[in-house]
């Protein structure tokens, strides 16, 4: 899962990236609403965290930009003024949720995941697939009902292909939400992961679909 | 020294009333003067045509003794001790008018004082016009005489007429009464005119007022251009006043704004920095953070509240901002599928600024999602010049004693929901600076009723 960071505060932008990071987010960052709209009307991401007062555009004005152009991506907002007002703003500008600063870190997890989860269309915090579960609201995979132990970048890929269970997933589009924008990205090593996490989910499957992507499945046959 | 009325319309009219009383007493007393002159002149005329009369009929006999060639006791001079007399004394004997009924006149001597201004009515062929003089009559009253002395046949010969002074009092007063009952309607026609043409004039000034009014009420933001150039002027400098007021308060609001930005995000940052660390392990570091932006959240509500300076208000209609702030609930609460159910006629308004709107009506309608089982309902309503708002939660509501704790500043009733101790306190301090008021009460949901009264946008005018 890729989300984007725009936050004019360096030091709170690090914060939540290092956060997010240690709970296996791909995370970019831009520190005002120039780079910031640009990032989201370029790049592919799972979510935003979009501050509302922002140098150079304004946290709503590039909230606008990003649906004027089409871009769906969840968003939850950090504002500092906790008034109404505001937070109205940012709703009728396409936010989907707020934070008012200063926030627990964990508010912010639990809001993202609650945020990716909806888009993705699952109204449940447990999504199951087989003898699969991964509570989107904690994170975690389980088979069998046994914790499953994952490397950031398989956490990303199983999370993504989960919430798209039984669905084909473009290779491209995986490839996208895995890395950070500055990674350098090794066409082969999305297959790589995809071999590794085969392993560790037997029985259920990753379908490799010829010409279009992947394919998380429970379906043996 | 005069005090003067403080009302513009009380000096004017008083103003008016003095110049008016004093020009019509002087034309009074001009008046008076040019009719006492007119009636001396009519009856001099009278008094020396009988002296004349008296002089042409005038002759002497061969014995001394003068006598009349015709009678002269024509009308008025004919009606006993009437006052109107007349008498021609020669040297040796005089002769009297009929009224004189035999006494004796005592004609002055000369001419007293100056002689009259006028000049003679009748013209004495060789000789000066009869002087005029006053003296006693018959019966010691006083009596207004007119003299020629002239001699002929050889004698000096003294010819009297002479008018009692009620001759002259009677038909100036008669006159007079008549002039005095004028200028009493002209001045009652003056002075109303002048009533009517000073409320006139201040209209221009009630309909400021009224303009004023409406702008503090929130019905208008500026005072109409179209005035009288005498009050054009101040209608400009008002409106500039008011547009500087505005931007007063919306440079404020930015200001505090940027002050809760410029505090909150070191503050978020501190917070997140004590998560990270290990220099926290009892959570205490963290609580004094949570306690600080309480405390700034308190006073800058409290800043922003004040910052509205005083009870100019605006216009706010509520049902898009209500639907605004529920689509945001649904969103934020999207999991919880609560469903919404809005009662309001579809142009009721409040009195009050669309931001303090938000904030009261988002604390209400946040609370009410975070509390509901499933169901919110959101009603307005007008009573009298008030707005009765109603949001309802079907969810576990408060006890009594626990609804007036809730609404008192920093009370927190679940630790676990955030911001239930905080909203709503705020909601009422900003409901009663507009003359409203916040009550919480069980609902027929099941849960809590907050109700919100404000002022209606458009008060019924008293």
């Amino acid at each position: 899962m890729r989300v984007l960071v725009v936050e004019d505060d360096r030091e709170l932008a690090l914060r939540i990236a290092d956060f997010l990071r240690a709970e296996h987010f791909a995370v970019d960052v831009a520190g005002n609403g120039e780079d910031g709209q640009h990032l989201g009307e370029t790049e592919a991401y799972d979510a935003a965290i979009l501050d509302l007062g922002l140098p150079k555009i304004e946290g709503a004005a590039v909230l606008r930009a990003w649906r004027a152009a089409g871009r769906t991506l969840p968003v939850l907002i950090l504002t500092a003024r906790d008034g109404w007002p505001d937070k109205v703003e940012g709703f009728k500008a396409g936010a989907d949720d707020y934070l008012t600063k200063p926030f627990r870190i964990e508010e912010i997890l639990m809001r993202l995941r609650a945020l990716v989860r909806r888009a993705a269309g699952h109204a449940d915090a447990r999504i199951e697939c087989g003898a699969l579960t991964y509570d989107v609201q904690l994170g975690v995979f389980e088979l069998d009902g046994l914790p499953l132990r994952l490397t950031g970048l398989e956490w990303r890929v199983l999370s993504y292909l989960a919430l798209r269970k039984e669905i084909v997933v473009a290779r491209s589009d995986l490839i996208e939400r895995v890395y950070e924008g500055d990674a350098e990205v090794d066409s082969n090593s999305i297959e790589v992961i995809i071999t590794r996490l085969r392993r560790k989910i037997e029985p259920l499957r990753i379908e490799t679909v010829r010409g279009r992507g992947y394919r998380l499945t429970a379906n043996t046959a | 020294m005069i005090r003067f009325p403080s009302s513009l319309s009380g000096r004017l009219l008083l103003a008016a009333t003095i110049f008016i009383a004093l020009t019509l007493v002087g034309v009074a007393a001009l008046t008076d003067v040019i009719l006492d002159r007119f009636v001396h002149r009519q009856i001099d005329q009278q008094l020396d045509a009988q002296v004349l009369a008296l002089a042409t009929a005038l002759k002497t006999n061969p014995d001394g003794h003068i006598s009349l060639t015709h009678d002269a006791n024509g009308p008025p001079f004919d009606q006993p001790l009437s006052g109107w007399y007349w008498e021609v004394a020669g040297a040796k004997n005089a002769l009297r008018s009929l009224s004189l009924r035999e006494n004796d006149l005592q004609i002055p001597a000369g001419p007293l004082g100056p002689p009259p201004p006028l000049p003679a009515p009748i013209h004495f062929a060789g000789g000066s016009p009869p002087f005029p003089a006053d003296g006693p009559g018959p019966q010691n009253e006083s009596l207004h005489y007119r003299v020629k002395t002239l001699s002929i046949g050889g004698q000096v010969v003294t010819i009297a007429a002479t008018a009692p002074d009620n001759a002259f009092a009677d038909p100036l007063q008669n006159a007079m009464t008549a002039v005095l009952l004028a200028l009493g309607l002209a001045a009652v026609a003056l002075i109303a005119a002048m009533y009517f043409q000073v409320r006139l004039g201040l209209r221009p000034l009630e309909k400021l007022k009224a303009s004023i009014a409406d702008i503090r009420a929130g019905r208008a933001e500026r005072l109409p251009d179209n005035q009288p150039s005498e009050i054009a002027p101040v209608v400009k400098e008002i409106n500039k006043l008011v547009g500087e007021n505005a931007e007063g308060l919306v440079r404020a609001r930015r200001n505090v704004a940027n002050l809760a930005h410029g505090l909150k995000t070191p503050l978020a940052n501190l917070g997140l920095a004590l998560q990270a660390s290990d220099r926290d392990p009892t959570g205490e570091l963290l609580a004094l953070v949570t306690l600080m932006d309480r405390r700034i959240r308190h006073h800058l509500s409290r800043a922003r509240v004040a910052a509205l300076g005083g009870p100019a208000r605006a216009t706010t209609h509520i049902a898009p901002r209500v639907s605004d702030i529920v689509s945001a609930m649904s969103k934020i609460y999207a999991d919880r599928r609560i469903t919404v159910q809005i009662e309001m006629p579809p142009d009721t308004a409040v009195g009050c600024e669309h931001q303090d709107f938000d904030e009261m009506l988002g604390n209400l309608i946040d609370n009410a999602f975070k509390w509901a089982k499933s169901h919110v309902r959101i009603s307005a309503q007008g009573e009298g010049d008030k707005i009765l708002l109603r949001i309802e939660d079907d969810g576990a509501g408060l006890a009594d004693d626990a609804a007036l704790d809730v609404l008192r500043p920093g009370r927190r009733l679940d630790e676990s929901a955030p911001g239930y101790g905080f909203g709503l306190p705020i909601t009422r301090e900003l409901a009663e600076l507009y003359g409203g008021s916040l009550t919480l009460a069980p609902s027929n949901l099941g849960g809590l009723t907050a109700a919100l009264t404000l002022p209606a946008a458009h008060p019924i005018s008293s």
